[in-house]
């Protein structure tokens, strides 16, 4: 029993988080492979190749135009060198989360398959970041940023009309959207998501991706801050006229200029309408 | 409910947080079975409520934020500059007595207890006191049980001090007993008469003085006084300070963090 009082039970949030049915196992080694760093792509190939469904919409993936591939490829080895690890794992997740995470959540404003498009925006924010910026992004970010809002999947149930007015309440009074369900919540929804990535026993780099996700600056690696700034460029790859603030130094600290993040979110814009059937964006 | 607030726990309402206090007693209102708030707030102001429930109202009124580690630099301060100093000043009477005010569920007492076993090995075989303590029993049981949800060790507390010094129980993970017989939890209203205290060498009450009228601040921070030595150390909220409301203090700044010690231009009440 949790000794705080408000208007949801945080132990019955924390258990509908953990009813969420697992990932498959070749995902979740896959991801432990990856957070290590020093792993070796025939690993990761070996492990797909076990997955027979996975290595179908693998070899798809690999073989779509938007790969411009030159020669037809046909094993899990040649996909995985073609695509690289990092987008493998945010595939295989993706065909796991991509189904559960199409539906509305009112709670959040959010209409039918709005969750996922953003989702996959920010993912394809974060793999574009991994090419611009100087400091080296590691590679389960593009899976982090796919997960960073999957907080509010399990969140939204909970949100009543009732809670609904009290957050509008307390930004109405100056707090941001985050801050309103910390005070109100005492959860927010990146909190949730990280209980989520750790129920699927994705690994703590993933996890505190996902919790710091709009405030990088309380933990110190590099794949929060990664996780912010996909996030913000999802929102103008999804609205291209929006305009996006990141926050003091965390362009700094990515090593990318004002500049060079408009341009990154201009050419985001094309690729994602090219990936996003691939993900099942609707 | 302001004044209900007011006069139980001296916690100042601020107007415009209303939703706050409707979204923390609606489910109680609700479970007592009321129809309305508005309804249970007149049932709280006559007077026929029991003891019991006005304790739950004023728990839920209680911000009761906290997580282990809470805003790092305190405990880097503790760690590198006054643990040091104080062992040192303490090595005689071979005792450290730390006092965690408005200790909630004990993040920052268990926080402390683990700097400590981290950091001063050479302490174990000295009397080693942690007073934490809190108006609310809801959250001092809690803190005595020493157990605390995935969401609530997410908070501030790196892996391997979970792994070293709690253990899975259920869905729960429970302080192991080596840090739990470090801190003895006890229930203390700030604004009611203090019991007695024993003098403290290092004091914590952050975050909790920003809730206060001026007067209820001041009254606090001369007791707080009465509570420490010569070397003893007063760690504040990043937003709170003793300026304005007691020259007893002396501010020493070590980096991000301020510490408070007893000036020389104190008075003892």
């Amino acid at each position: 029993m949790n000794a705080t009082y408000g208007p949801i039970d945080l132990d019955d949030l924390i258990t509908n988080a953990n009813e969420l049915a697992p990932l498959p196992a070749s995902t979740v080694r896959l991801a432990s492979l990856i957070s290590r760093h020093d792993y070796d792509l025939h690993e990761a190939a070996e492990i797909v190749s076990y997955d027979q469904a996975l290595t179908m919409k693998l070899l798809r993936a690999a073989n779509s135009a938007a790969e411009a591939a030159e020669s037809r490829i046909t094993t899990a080895d040649d996909a995985v060198f073609r695509l690289g690890a990092a987008q493998v794992l945010t595939l295989c997740v993706a065909s796991s989360v991509g189904p559960i995470a199409q539906g509305a959540v009112p709670g959040y404003g959010l209409a039918e398959g709005g969750l996922w498009r953003h989702s996959v925006a920010a993912a394809r924010a974060s793999e574009a970041l991994a090419s611009a910026c100087r400091t080296p992004i590691p590679p389960e970010t593009f899976t982090a940023a796919l997960l960073h809002d999957i907080g509010k999947l399990v969140m939204g149930r909970f949100l009543s009309a009732e809670i609904l007015d009290w957050l509008d309440r307390a930004r109405g009074i100056g707090f941001t959207a985050l801050e309103a369900e910390t005070q109100v919540l005492q959860v927010h929804h990146g909190e949730l998501g990280g209980i989520i990535a750790q129920h699927w026993g994705l690994p703590m780099s993933i996890v505190h991706g996902i919790v710091h996700h709009h405030h990088p600056e309380e933990h110190p690696e590099v794949i929060c801050d990664a996780v912010c700034l996909a996030n913000l460029a999802a929102k103008r790859i999804e609205a291209p006229n929006a305009v996006i603030t990141p926050q003091a130094g965390l362009l700094e600290r990515l090593g990318l200029s004002a500049v060079e993040l408009d341009e990154l979110c201009d050419k985001s814009i094309a690729r994602f309408d090219e990936v996003k059937g691939r993900f099942g964006v609707r | 409910m302001a004044e209900f607030a007011r006069t139980n726990a001296a916690i100042v309402l601020e107007s415009g947080k209303e939703y706050l206090v409707e979204s923390r007693l609606s489910p109680i209102a609700r479970q007592q079975g009321h129809e309305s708030l508005d309804a249970f707030v007149e049932h709280l102001r006559s007077g026929r409520a029991p003891a019991d429930l006005r304790q739950i109202v004023l728990d839920a009124l209680t911000t009761n934020e906290t997580s282990f580690f809470r805003d790092f630099h305190p405990f880097e301060t503790l760690k590198k500059e006054i643990l040091p100093r104080i062992v040192q000043e303490r090595a005689a009477m071979r005792k450290l007595t730390v006092w965690s005010a408005a200790s909630s569920t004990g993040q920052e007492a268990y926080t402390i207890a683990m700097v400590i076993r981290e950091h001063f090995p050479q302490l174990r075989d000295w009397t080693v006191n942690i007073i934490g303590t809190d108006l609310s029993s809801a959250v001092l049981k809690q803190a005595q049980d020493g157990r605390y949800s995935q969401l609530e060790v997410n908070r501030g507390l790196p892996a391997p001090l979970l792994i070293k010094y709690f253990a899975k129980d259920g869905d729960r993970w429970k302080v192991k007993d080596d840090l739990r017989k470090m801190v003895d939890f006890r229930p203390m209203n700030l604004v009611q008469p203090w019991p007695v205290l024993p003098p403290f060498d290092v004091i914590f009450i952050r975050n909790v003085m920003i809730y206060f009228d001026v007067e209820t601040k001041k009254g606090i921070l001369r007791k707080m006084r009465a509570c420490m030595m010569p070397h003893s150390v007063l760690f504040l909220g990043t937003a709170e300070t003793t300026v304005n409301l007691d020259v007893g203090f002396d501010q020493v700044s070590y980096g991000n963090t301020a510490v408070y010690r007893v000036g020389a231009a104190a008075k003892k009440p």
